[in-house]
C-alpha cells in the first residue's frame, strides 16, 4: 500500500464569488463520464442543498433535446430546473454532452441569481 | 448584477510530492481534499468536499467515472441513520454502506459518489478506512452532545 506520485484524475475548480449580495463558493468538477457542479451560500445554506441531474437526450432529431430533473432536495422551485437546463444546453452545445450533477444551495432563486451562476460557471469551466 | 471574482483556479497535482500525497485547497467555507492510494493493486481515487455543514466524498476505483451516488444523513429522533441512492446504484451497493458509516461516524450530512465494484468488501472496507482516516485528519469526529458535528 502507498501512495502515487500523478496527477490526480479529477480536474476541478474551486472559487468565491459574490452574486447579488451573496457569497457564493463554486466547485465545479470533471469526470470520465460527468460534470460536477457544485454551488453552495456558505452564509446560509453551508450544504450542497438540492441536486439536480442534467443530460442531453439521444435522439435522431436535429434538435437535441435536454432531460433535467430534481434528484434530491426542492422540487417545487423551478428556478433550479432553469438553471440546470440553461447549463446544459450551453455545455452541450461547447461540443461536450457529457450529463451534469448541478447541486444549488441557493438564498434566493431570482433571474439575476440564476445569470450570475449560469455566467460564473461557464466562465469558470472544464470543458 | 454585481459579481467579482476573488477566488482561484486549482488543479491538483500530486505528481512532485512523494508518499501520500494530499492536496487540499480551501476557498471561503468550501476545502477541497484530494489524495490517491495504491490498495491490492486497485488505485483509489478520494476526493472530498468539506462544506460547512455537509460532507462531499467521491471514491474512483481505476478511473474518475463518477458512479452511484447516495445521501445519508443522521434521523432523528433515534440515533438511526437513513441512506437515499439519488442517482444510480441500489441500496446494497458499495458506496451506501459507505455513506452509512460515514454518518455514523461524523455525525454530518453526507452525500458519497462511488465507482466501486460491488461484492468487493475488502475493496470497500480498505476505501472506507482510507476516508476515515483522512475525515479524522482533517478534523472531523462523532459529538460528544447532539449538535453541529463539525469538531473543526
Amino acid at each position: 500500500m502507498g501512495g502515487l506520485e500523478q496527477r490526480f484524475p479529477v480536474p476541478y475548480k474551486n472559487l468565491s464569488l459574490e452574486i447579488k449580495g451573496n457569497r457564493t463558493d463554486l466547485v465545479i468538477c470533471r469526470y470520465d463520464d460527468h460534470f460536477l457542479s457544485s454551488q453552495v451560500m456558505a452564509t446560509q445554506i453551508g450544504t450542497m442543498g438540492t441536486i439536480l441531474h442534467a443530460r442531453k437526450e439521444e435522439g435522431v432529431s436535429i434538435q437535441p433535446t435536454f432531460h433535467v430533473s430534481v434528484i434530491f432536495g426542492k422540487r417545487d422551485e423551478p428556478m433550479l430546473l432553469a438553471i440546470a437546463r440553461q447549463l446544459i444546453e450551453q455545455i452541450s452545445s461547447s461540443a461536450s454532452s457529457l450529463p451534469l450533477v448541478l447541486s444549488l444551495g441557493l438564498k434566493d432563486h431570482s433571474a439575476e441569481t440564476l445569470k450570475g451562476i449560469v455566467s460564473a460557471v461557464m466562465e469558470n469551466r472544464l470543458w | 448584477m454585481m459579481m467579482s471574482s476573488s477566488g482561484k483556479q486549482s488543479e491538483s497535482e500530486a505528481a512532485s510530492k512523494a508518499g501520500a500525497a494530499s492536496i487540499e485547497d480551501g476557498v471561503g467555507g468550501v476545502q477541497v481534499t484530494t489524495f490517491s492510494e495504491l490498495v491490492d493493486d486497485v488505485t483509489l481515487h478520494f476526493q472530498i468536499i468539506r462544506l460547512p455543514k455537509q460532507i462531499f466524498a467521491w471514491i474512483g476505483c481505476n478511473s474518475a467515472k463518477f458512479g452511484d451516488l447516495y445521501a445519508a444523513a443522521p434521523t432523528r429522533p433515534s440515533n438511526s441513520v437513513s441512506v437515499a441512492s439519488i442517482l444510480g446504484g441500489a441500496s446494497d451497493n458499495t458506496g451506501s454502506g459507505i455513506a452509512r458509516r460515514l454518518v455514523i461516524k461524523t455525525g454530518l450530512n453526507v452525500i458519497v459518489a462511488c465507482n466501486m465494484p460491488k461484492n468487493s468488501p475488502m475493496l470497500e472496507a480498505n476505501a472506507e478506512k482510507k476516508l476515515v482516516e483522512k475525515l479524522i485528519a482533517l478534523g472531523f469526529s462523532r459529538p460528544k452532545s447532539p449538535g453541529p458535528g463539525l469538531s473543526s
